[in-house]
């Protein structure tokens, strides 16, 4: 980290100073990066302020409370309804701007902690001095750290001021919530915006830093075919189960496995993004599911061992666990459920008390030591648990007979599935409709705890669905982490003129309105009409649970490459750095911009330029707030689910807002109408088509070639024809020339659109940035 | 003795709150709206409301009150038969609209002062409404749903799923009357 001391003018008795700039701090060596360093590197809440008000000013923040109080404080709980201010002076849209703020500093601390503890642990285990090394195609190993920091990080220990800059500016960040701070809502947003941003920076240190010390794939279009499904893990042999997003405890199973010679001998499986990096770290680790399958798979009993590290655990694994069985282990301070700390305690003494049952749960936080006591205490428990793996299908499914037919399980189901019928049909003998629930059901278990007669409601769908689920077997790629420099060459040019009509990155949770074919569909039809599908996290896992006509998953169909027709996983929540970093890369490698410390710029070129959508069709946990926003900052805008309403906020465009989408020309510097793409930020949709259409649309840009607009308006309009039946309403704002539309829909189009007072307008050089014009970079 | 709860036991609210009315009050109520606009949300082809019949009870309110249809884009394609003014649209970006006191309405001849909502996911619907509700309180809100909207202006009680259907029919009949 370094400091910067600025001195115009400074007079005293004894001294005389003007102009004196003084920097203090570690270098991180960047003597063969020629780039001069842009203006904002290490930037503060204030340095891109001004990019953020412009962002908000054409997309601004629109609410939905999801509580009519503000609790904050001891003033409270206020009434902020309908225009009411509360005892300290805040109105709604400060309070959910404050909301907005929070959401994006949990995600963005939680990835930062995350990125801290893997860092720690690597150094430990391979010295600072390992290179950061993302393979010999490429050489942009951190697009988003020479972005942000405006260092080219060299070894893993460069990587510590980053993570320190992060600590530092989310303790700034989350200062401003409390009471008496900030309170206008369009600052609480640009707040947000840096925690996204801040969150983005945060995901690629934890990711470059485990690629380049454990191994994993470096950018690898054909990584190796991984199994994914409740059904895969072989419930004979003793069985670890790792949950969470910190792949070293994890890691430190399969190394010992190895040493020992027990490989194969022993299950490894995972649950969420520690499952996809098990994947990326060993082709033999196993995937259960996305978090829609912890406690379902918990509760089935087959884990002997289970390890949990951060993140998206949820908060009754432990206790899930313990009443089958199974013996935990918490490895990371952000999670110790309040069990005892034995990290200092002799190993074969822990893998005793946990095989005896004096300890059922216990905190190690020595990854290594995991590892080992992990599997000797599998070996041990196994055979011993051999009779409470799996349910007792006729047991569980007679519990059914309490249900009253309340409907209360119904009410709390977060999408509104019929459970409640599906159960009291089954108690009446007719288990089918159970069935047709366990394909929809998020696997919350909200609707157990409902149940005033309590019936184990999720268990009893499970239970009953228990030959589909081993039958639940699917293929995925390993999460390939980079995009190649050699591909961003092949690529850049057809994505910035338009010619591949968009990249589409599928991610976020489980947590879909209507079972999660709907992304796999999505995902098909754009890799079909040849964009270029991006899949990551919980989605990335999703979109492999589906098979089509001749029983291929999307991974098996499509190649893994970053081009047109293909779908590439990138890895877990973490690799979602990759997709920003790809489309930073291209303003980098193709368009020659500057990326040190030169956030505004580069974020403008991709605002203007790069066609690259997000869906986070099923957004549930801060974290996909936090990455959504940070995304948004970069210019790339967000599509979620209709769950995602319950984050509060949206960034909306308003198409006929004439004034919101002027640009500069930096031609000539003249402002010109650019058009409203991409017309929303950060936008939630209520259905798959819905979602395609908008993401067609919201891939235009304003710096579209005559040719790549007409390929986006072909897709555009096609599919408005084939889901909503109809030319789409809007379809004069993004046609700039005659020359922008298909041929075959030329005629009967302009006939439409010169009725609505359609004229062409010149296509501009864009930017929102004045010093931009004229090649003012 | 009764107490309207919200369909979702966890979407209690504040002090302001839906007034339940029943099927027939809401008719009378959509009969004396000036500017009529009906949100129709992206699950109105779930089974419940196909089974209810709902599309057919929507044609008839169109046609009664001359009321503005604005259909989440997704299911659009499920009215092509209707022949009055219709919209796809995406609903979030609707509300944003309907919440600024400047915008003139698809038609451009002004605001509307009544909008009816159905068939939307529970927690989307009750969000949309809340933004309404805090955002645009002087904007009328009426929910069709089966189920109890704590956000909304007026809202039906929760029913069951006979009730709800044979109340959208007095609901249609008490417009009609």
């Amino acid at each position: 980290m370094v400091t910067k001391i600025n001195i115009k003018e400074l007079t005293s008795s004894h001294l005389k100073i003007k102009g004196l700039e003084l920097t203090v701090g570690r270098f991180v060596e960047s003597e063969d990066w020629a780039e001069p360093m842009g203006p904002t590197p290490y930037p503060t809440i204030m340095d891109l302020r001004e990019w953020d008000l412009k962002l908000l000013k054409r997309y601004q923040p629109f609410y939905s409370p999801l509580s009519d109080f503000c609790e904050f404080c001891t003033f409270g709980k206020c009434d902020l309804t309908a225009g009411k201010r509360g005892a300290c002076g805040i109105d709604m849209a400060g309070h959910i701007g404050k909301w907005s703020l929070l959401q994006s500093v949990m995600g963005a601390s939680a990835h930062t902690t995350h990125a801290h503890h893997l860092l720690n642990f690597l150094i430990k285990q391979y010295g600072g001095d390992q290179p950061i090394d993302l393979g010999s195609e490429v050489e942009i190993e951190a697009p988003i750290t020479r972005l942000i920091t405006g260092i080219k990080p060299k070894k893993l220990s460069d990587l510590i001021d980053v993570v320190n800059y992060l600590e530092g500016q989310i303790t700034h960040l989350l200062s401003a919530t409390a009471t008496g701070q900030e309170q206008n809502y369009l600052d609480y947003e640009s707040k947000a915006l840096h925690a996204g941003m801040l969150d983005i920076l945060a995901l690629e240190v934890a990711d470059i830093a485990q690629i380049s010390a454990l191994g994993f794939p470096k950018g690898d279009a054909e990584t190796p075919l991984i199994e994914v499904g409740m059904g895969v893990v072989e419930r004979e042999k003793p069985v670890i189960l790792c949950i969470g997003h910190n792949v070293a405890p994890g890691s430190e199973v399969i190394n010992y496995l190895d040493e020992t010679g027990l490989y194969g001998q022993i299950e490894v499986a995972g649950v969420c993004c520690t499952a996809s990096d098990l994947a990326r770290f060993s082709k033999g680790a196993k995937i259960v599911g996305p978090i829609s399958r912890q406690l379902r798979f918990i509760r089935m009993g087959i884990a002997d061992v289970v390890i949990v590290d951060q993140e998206c655990v949820r908060a009754d694994v432990i206790e899930e666990a313990v009443k089958v069985g199974s013996r935990v282990i918490a490895t990371s301070d952000q999670l110790v459920g309040g069990l005892p700390n034995l990290t200092n305690m002799d190993e074969d003494t822990i893998v005793q008390k946990l095989a005896s049952g004096d300890a059922k749960a216990v905190v190690i936080q020595d990854p290594v030591k995991v590892g080992r006591v992990a599997v000797k205490a599998a070996q041990l428990i196994a055979p011993l648990r051999a009779n409470q793996k799996g349910y007792d299908k006729d047991k569980v499914l007679a519990k059914a007979s309490l249900c009253s037919l309340c409907l209360s399980c119904t009410k709390n189901c977060p999408i509104g599935i019929n459970v409640g019928l599906a159960v009291n049909t089954a108690k009446r003998g007719d288990p089918s409709l159970l069935l047709e629930v366990f394909d929809e059901c998020l696997g919350c278990g909200r609707c157990d705890s409902s149940c005033p007669n309590d019936v184990p409601v999720l268990t009893v769908v499970d239970a009953a669905s228990e030959d589909k689920i081993k039958r639940e077997r699917f293929k995925i790629r390993a999460g390939r982490g980079p995009i190649k420099d050699t591909e961003i060459r092949n690529v850049g040019r057809p994505i910035v003129m338009g010619e591949i009509p968009g990249v589409v990155v599928f991610a976020g949770c489980a947590n879909y309105p209507g079972g999660n074919n709907h992304l796999a569909m999505m995902a098909d039809e754009f890799a079909k009409r040849r964009y270029i599908v991006v899949t990551s996290g919980c989605a990335a896992l999703d979109i492999a649970r589906y098979k089509d006509e001749n029983g291929q998953t999307l991974y098996e169909k499509y190649p893994g490459d970053f081009d047109a027709g293909c779908i590439v996983n990138l890895g877990p929540c973490v690799s979602n750095a990759h997709a920003v970093g790809a489309v930073v890369k291209i303003a980098s490698i193709f368009a020659k911009r500057n990326l040190r410390g030169n956030f505004e710029e580069i974020a403008d070129y991709i605002l203007n330029r790069i066609g690259a959508v997000a869906i986070a069709w099923g957004s549930q946990h801060q974290k996909a707030m936090s990455i959504a926003t940070g995304a948004n900052r970069f210019g790339i805008p967000v599509i979620l689910g209709p769950q995602g309403v319950k984050h509060r906020r949206a960034y909306l465009g308003r198409s006929e807002d004439y004034g919101r989408w002027l640009v500069y020309n930096a031609k000539d510097g003249q402002l010109v109408y650019g058009g409203p793409s991409p017309e929303h930020l950060l936008c939630v949709v209520e259905t798959p088509e819905e979602a395609m259409v908008m993401a067609s649309k919201m891939v235009m840009r304003p710096n579209d070639t005559p040719k790549g607009r007409m390929i986006k308006i072909s897709n555009y309009v096609s599919l408005h024809r084939q889901l909503y039946g109809c030319l789409p309403e809007d379809l004069h704002l993004f046609v700039r020339d005659e020359n922008d539309l298909p041929v075959t829909i030329k005629e009967e189009v302009l006939q439409i659109i010169k009725q609505r007072g359609w004229k062409p307008i010149e296509i501009p050089d864009p930017t929102l940035l004045s010093r931009m014009v004229m090649g003012g970079r | 003795m009764s107490k309207a709860v919200p369909w979702d036991e966890a979407e209690v609210r504040g002090p302001k709150l839906a007034y339940t009315i029943t099927p027939e009050n809401c008719g009378r109520m959509i009969r004396r709206a000036k500017r009529l606009l009906i949100v129709v949300g992206g699950n109105i082809l779930d089974e419940e409301y196909t089974k209810a019949g709902t599309l057919h009870i929507l044609e008839r309110i169109v046609k009664k009150t001359n009321a503005t249809l604005a259909i989440s884009a997704g299911v659009f394609k499920a009215f092509h038969r209707f022949e009055d003014a219709k919209y796809a649209v995406n609903v979030e970006s609707l509300v944003d609209r309907l919440k600024d006191g400047n915008w003139m309405g698809f038609d451009g001849k002004g605001g509307y002062d009544f909008i009816l909502f159905v068939g939307s996911l529970y927690p989307f619907q009750s969000m949309m409404l809340a933004t309404l509700k805090h955002f645009a309180p002087n904007i009328r809100t009426l929910t069709i749903e089966r189920y109890y909207h704590p956000n909304a202006e007026f809202s039906l009680e929760n029913l069951s799923f006979e009730r709800w259907r044979d109340g959208l029919e007095a609901l249609v009949k008490a417009l009609e009357a």
